[in-house]
């Protein structure tokens, strides 16, 4: 494991010993659901669905179909703020 | 793994903002696959398309997105530019305003009729009375309020404290009285002949 990897472990490890990744997680979720991202790729899904058939759809086919366009879509002020919570967290804990 | 173990403090900035790149998109892939879970489980258990309807009413109740409008699609603040003429005064009032304008102009709205009530009471005690009532009067005069209050405290005085028909436990005694209303005639024999089935 090279040190970069192992640098990146013990962060994630501390992100999640300290309830950060949570509550990122939680703040994420809020926002996307209040910019309607959530509902927007819902609609998505349903397309996915119709083209699959509603009987025959997996896990995997939505995954695949969602994930892209999912992550394209997710505002950038979202984004930012995101960023911003998490850099102000490795200042403070990774230094 | 101790932290002193690793040295971070020689990290320069572009790592930590790839660092936190990642995590933003580790993030953001959680909440897809959340998603993705959810639906799914949807589908399976058959609630997906559960709040749906046929495609009319989905288009007749659509959200509306279009400036000046609500989501509706009524139009909200229309009434704020339109302008009414006062029926009583003959001024033309601002719509938002016309109600309340209305109020103090007839003189008839709950805050008019203190107004006016407290200014008769203060006329009543400092004397200048005359010039006054009248001024109330012809003010109120389409005020129904005021009149039905003048009504009121006529009927107060009009029942008589002593009546026995006050209490209700002599409600079916038979007092030669008899029960005292504005009307009726206390002489009238069937007063009497109506005390009969109730003696004792």
């Amino acid at each position: 494991m090279s040190k970069d990897s192992q640098m990146r472990a013990v962060i994630n490890q501390k992100l999640i010993e300290m309830g950060e990744r949570e509550r990122l997680k939680e703040l994420l979720r809020a926002k996307l659901i209040e910019c309607g991202w959530r509902d927007q790729l819902k609609a998505h899904c349903k397309e996915v669905i119709k083209e699959k058939g509603l009987e025959n759809v997996t896990v995997e086919d939505l995954v695949a179909g969602i994930t892209p366009k999912g992550r394209a879509l997710v505002p950038d002020s979202v984004k930012k703020e995101l960023l911003l919570r998490i850099r102000a967290f490795l200042a403070q804990h990774a230094t | 793994m101790k932290m002193e173990e690793m040295s971070l403090s020689g990290l320069d900035n572009s790592k930590m903002e790839g660092i936190a790149q990642d995590i933003l998109t580790d993030l953001v892939e959680d909440a897809c696959l959340g998603l993705c879970f959810d639906v799914h489980r949807a589908v399976k258990q058959g609630y997906f398309f559960l709040d749906d309807t046929d495609q009319e009413s989905m288009k007749e109740y659509e959200i509306v997105d279009q400036p000046g409008v609500d989501i509706f699609g009524q139009v909200y603040n229309q009434w704020k530019n339109k302008e009414c003429v006062c029926p009583n005064c003959s001024r033309s009032i601002a719509a938002s305003r016309f109600a309340p304008h209305l109020e103090k102009c007839l003189g008839m709205g709950r805050n008019s009729s203190r107004i006016a009530n407290r200014r008769i009471a203060s006329g009543n005690n400092t004397n200048k009375s005359e010039s006054d009532q009248e001024d109330n009067d012809d003010a109120n005069d389409n005020d129904w309020s005021y009149g039905a209050e003048k009504k009121a405290k006529k009927r107060k005085s009009d029942k008589n404290p002593n009546s026995p028909r006050r209490s209700k436990s002599l409600k079916h005694k038979n007092a030669l009285l008899g029960p005292k209303r504005r009307a009726e005639n206390q002489e009238s024999p069937c007063v009497l002949l109506r005390d009969e089935p109730f003696s004792q």
